[in-house]
């Protein structure tokens, strides 16, 4: 018996990840290393133009490659995804006209993927050439054209003001602009996106694995598209190699595959390069604010008005659109930790011929959070304040929870001053600003910035799911050890560990005897899948009331054949025995085998067996994790390269189930932020061609650039089972904002104020050189 | 373009074993290890040698396994994940990713502990920043390396003791 068995209890230990001796000995199997005899294996012809009337498309060529068994257009696949809530129509093959380089036009099937890839490029396809929509305001007004024709450009358009903004704002003493700009980004996983579909010739139904974060929803979608009964569908998810949002979507790929797998008979597989998966998975982060802020002497702020403009890219996801839902949760955050009590907000959502924008972690987060505390340090600008200061003074306190905010949230109790006050300890921020003068004078620029940001959770509703419930399938087998399944969708989070933690401790096992599976919807229960940090909350909820209720009738068994009372047992070490009297106990193992094989010693009227679903919702729509993230960065203002110098984290999600997987979360997500702000950007040509099409041009974050992060955990519990909180987005929703403020705050001396990225050193060294 | 590709056979060592393969001429390495010879640990995630999950040793020095042809592997020694790992359990170095949480949704892995084998044989005894540096070929878009950092430094901590 190891140490770790002794721990009465696994719940907020450092516990080491179950999933992890696969993947370290390279037998974990992510799509493409799931090899069928006799699969076909498929490239797609890609439009090469942002918008072009399609005159014709000649496959004979690439036909006539040996090893080419099909070529398939629109009319061999005349599969068309109807959003109805964005009236727009997406045929999975371009029918008549393309609407973004990358779009789908043809799909080659071949018996390996080198011909593949060769016939594609022999598909003849002659364009004609459109102008395409490009600048977001023109778009506005249908110029130069509607991107779709049977409808304006300008696709979802939405006010909201509180009562008291007009006089509120009329009536401000001081009142300042800035317009805040993000560029595309994407979630660029390290696993490009796969799917393999195949048909069951025997029973008729079809099976597709993919990398994918919500097995049953995409089970419901290729269901509705295929016009299929969902249970002759089968989804599989096995391995997957990091999800970040791009993976919650549906794509036309996944349907093309499926329907070939029917029509063709073979099993057809597809794996995205990485062109590809640059040019068509999610874009995400193509925002502008115009934002006003309304504040007094003191620093409060009185109010904020803000005009949003998305670009949707060509069309909007099934059921989703990145820009509405961008657009959306940054607005709903707007006032993020602060107490403003008025808003005026305006979105305006345009169609335009560059890829769809989807989710990307943290959705509208990131920018929300940049906004409101590049508003922040804005005022303290303006009237010569520190800006931690300028947080004091507008903070929402502990007194004012439940805090409803001028957006329509409310919030749950955090720890809002209390996260500022303990990070600006850990950097020691009075002597950094004394030190900073001194560097100053040295002719080094070094800056501290601040992102104090809320992060919504564990929704009734996310992009991923749609659903306010997880179910828990939790069973005890015979032999007395336990499966569970769930209908999340894991992405690399550990769901196999921090869940197997939660069910053994209830059960008082070890945890390492419970094997969690995920992504087959023949054996999960009916999911949401991962997104919108809810798997914790609300799958980690379902996990505690499943161990509750299997816990329950282990101990009516062990009362009943131990003799004593229900109230007296306990489960402890994968025995259930009489509190206080050891030696009167039974096994777990013994006690499964009654429940299974020897069930005339079970109590009267108890049904057999050891197995129970339960689901489970939370008792609030959201739950608000919240925390700040403190960046100290140093630019050289001759190279304009910023170099992170310290980074602290004080993170706050409720209870912790596993410190060690949430601090990885942070980790990653502070890596990916520093991408956001410094280094990652998909750009457009003027003629709307992605010139990033390589990860030499749209740059990831190395182990050089992401510097030690220091993190501290508070624990604010949520009202939920267990009292936790998702936090799988608030490192990402913290961090850009963190270090365009602390660019600002190096760059200050040149009255710098970042208000767009990714930050580029071109105009670092622009705006010293010109005072701009 | 269009014409048929003639393949030819070739005799690679990977993993101290001998395999003789028909390959055309122009497949990468990753593929042939891949689909060939069904050694899935070693992952791409670019072919445009930027992300190093494909990394393999060759001849003991660190390589991207999409950046060769297959048939240039002939004569030289092939090392992948699974020429790292033991018939059972961790090697030292995986066991240290495990412990300090130094792999999240698990796809680079098999190239950072590749690069970080290489160089711990090379360097028994680095510093962060040479760890740093090392592992600067191989993108992680989970963990933001910290953890990775770790592990290797208490690795090699570990082989020294």
């Amino acid at each position: 018996m190891t140490a770790e068995m002794l721990k009465p209890k696994f719940t907020g230990a450092r516990v080491s990840r179950l999933e992890d001796a696969r993947l370290l000995r390279g037998q974990a199997r992510y799509v493409d290393d799931i090899a069928v005899p006799g699969t076909l294996e498929v490239a797609f012809v890609r439009s090469n133009r942002a918008a072009a009337r399609i005159v014709s498309i000649d496959p004979s060529a690439a036909l006539r490659l040996p090893g080419v068994r099909a070529v398939w257009t629109f009319a061999d696949c005349p599969i068309t995804i109807k959003n109805r809530g964005f009236q727009v129509e997406q045929p999975v093959l371009a029918k008549d006209e393309v609407r973004f380089v990358g779009e789908l036009v043809a799909a080659v099937f071949a018996e390996d993927r080198y011909t593949a890839e060769d016939a594609a490029e022999l598909v003849q396809v002659k364009y004609e050439a459109l102008p395409p929509v490009l600048d977001t305001r023109a778009a506005l007004t249908d110029a130069p054209r509607r991107v779709h024709a049977e409808r304006p450009n300008r696709f979802y358009h939405k006010v909201h003001e509180t009562d008291g903004f007009q006089q509120a704002f009329a009536n401000a003493p001081r009142k300042l602009s800035l317009t805040f700009r993000t560029n595309r980004q994407t979630g660029a996983a390290l696993e490009t996106r796969a799917c393999l579909a195949m048909p069951d010739p025997a029973s008729g139904r079809l099976t597709v694995y993919a990398t994918h974060q919500s097995p049953h929803n995409l089970r419901a979608q290729l269901a509705r598209l295929l016009d299929l009964p969902e249970n002759q569908v089968r989804v599989v998810v096995p391995e997957v190699g990091g999800g970040f949002g791009i993976k919650a979507m549906f794509y036309p790929e996944y349907a093309i595959l499926a329907d070939a797998a029917r029509k063709l008979g073979r099993p057809v597989k597809w794996v995205s390069d990485r062109t590809e998966c640059l040019l068509a998975d999610a874009h995400a982060r193509d925002a502008v604010h115009e934002l006003e802020v309304a504040f007094d002497e003191t620093g409060r702020i009185l109010a904020l008005r803000d005009h949003v403009y998305g670009d949707a890219g060509a069309y909007p996801f099934l059921g989703y659109s990145g820009a509405v839902g961008e657009a959306g949760w940054a607005t709903d955050m707007l006032t993020g930790p602060y107490k403003i009590p008025e808003v005026s907000i305006e979105i305006d959502c345009v169609f335009s011929n560059r890829a769809p924008t989807g989710p990307y972690r943290g959705v509208g987060g990131p920018i929300g959070a940049q906004v409101h505390e590049g508003a922040v340090d804005a005022v303290a600008r303006a009237l010569g304040m520190d800006p931690a200061e300028v947080r004091r003074v507008n903070f929402i306190g502990p007194q004012d929870f439940p805090y409803e905010t001028p957006t329509g949230g409310v919030y749950d109790p955090g720890s809002y001053r209390e996260s500022m006050e303990r990070a600006l300890a850990l950097v020691d921020y009075e002597r950094f600003r004394r030190q900073q003068a001194e560097w100053r004078k040295q002719g080094r620029y070094v800056g501290v910035g601040m992102c104090c940001f809320v992060e919504p959770s564990a929704f009734a509703e996310s992009e991923a799911g749609s659903i306010p419930y997880e179910a828990a399938s939790v069973r005890m087998e015979p032999n007395g050890t336990v499966t569970a399944s769930f209908g999340l969708g894991p992405t690399g989070q550990g769901h196999e560990t921090t869940m197997a933690q939660l069910i053994a401790d209830q059960l008082g096992i070890d945890v390492r005897d419970v094997v969690v599976l995920h992504g087959d919807t023949d054996s999960a229960p009916f999911g949401g899948g991962t997104g919108g940090s809810r798997s914790g909350t609300i799958g980690g909820g379902a996990a505690i009331r499943a161990g509750q209720t299997l816990r329950a009738k282990l101990v009516k068994m062990a009362a009943h054949l131990l003799e004593a009372s229900e109230e007296d047992i306990e489960l402890v070490e994968g025995r259930a025995q009489v509190a206080g009297v050891p030696a009167r106990g039974l096994t777990l193992r013994e006690l499964a085998r009654i429940a299974y094989t020897d069930i005339g010693r079970l109590p009267e009227g108890m049904t057999p067996g050891l197995e129970v679903l339960v689901r489970y919702q939370p008792p609030l729509a959201a739950t608000y994790s919240n925390g700040i993230h403190l960046a100290v960065v140093e630019v050289d203002i001759r190279t304009g390269l910023v170099r992170v110098l310290d980074y602290i984290v004080v993170n706050d999600c409720g209870r912790l189930i596993n410190p060690m997987i949430v601090e990885g979360q942070i980790h990653g997500g502070v890596a990916q932020g520093i991408g956001s702000a410094l280094l990652e950007e998909l750009r457009y040509d003027g003629d709307g061609q992605l010139v990033t099409t390589s990860l030499m041009d749209y740059l990831l974050p190395t182990s050089h650039d992401v510097p030690r992060i220091r993190v501290e955990h508070l624990e604010t519990p949520s009202a939920s089972e267990g009292g936790f909180k998702g936090m799988g987005e608030g490192s990402l929703i913290g961090a850009p904002g963190a270090i365009a403020n602390a660019v600002s705050d190096a760059l200050a001396p040149f009255g710098v104020f970042i208000t767009e990225l990714p930050i580029r050193p071109q105009d670092i060294v622009h705006w010293v050189q010109t005072g701009a | 373009m269009s014409e048929v590709q003639t393949k030819v056979r070739i005799r690679l060592r990977v993993n101290g074993a001998e395999h003789e393969v028909d390959v055309e001429p122009r497949w990468l390495l990753s593929d042939v290890l891949r689909h060939q010879l069904g050694l899935t640990g070693t992952h791409v995630g670019c072919e445009q040698g930027v992300c190093g999950a494909c990394t393999v040793l060759v001849d003991g020095r660190p390589e991207r396994s999409c950046l060769m042809f297959a048939v240039q592997a002939e004569g030289h020694e092939v090392t992948t994940v699974e020429g790292l790992t033991p018939a059972e359990g961790l090697s030292p170095l995986q066991a240290a990713f495990q412990a300090h949480h130094a792999l999240q949704c698990g796809f680079c892995t098999p190239g950072m502990l590749v690069t970080a084998e290489a160089l711990l044989r090379e360097n028994p005894n680095p510093t962060e920043e040479q760890v740093r540096e090392a592992l600067s070929g191989n993108v992680c878009r989970c963990t933001g390396y910290q953890f990775i950092v770790d592990a290797v430094l208490a690795a090699a901590r570990e082989g020294r003791s």
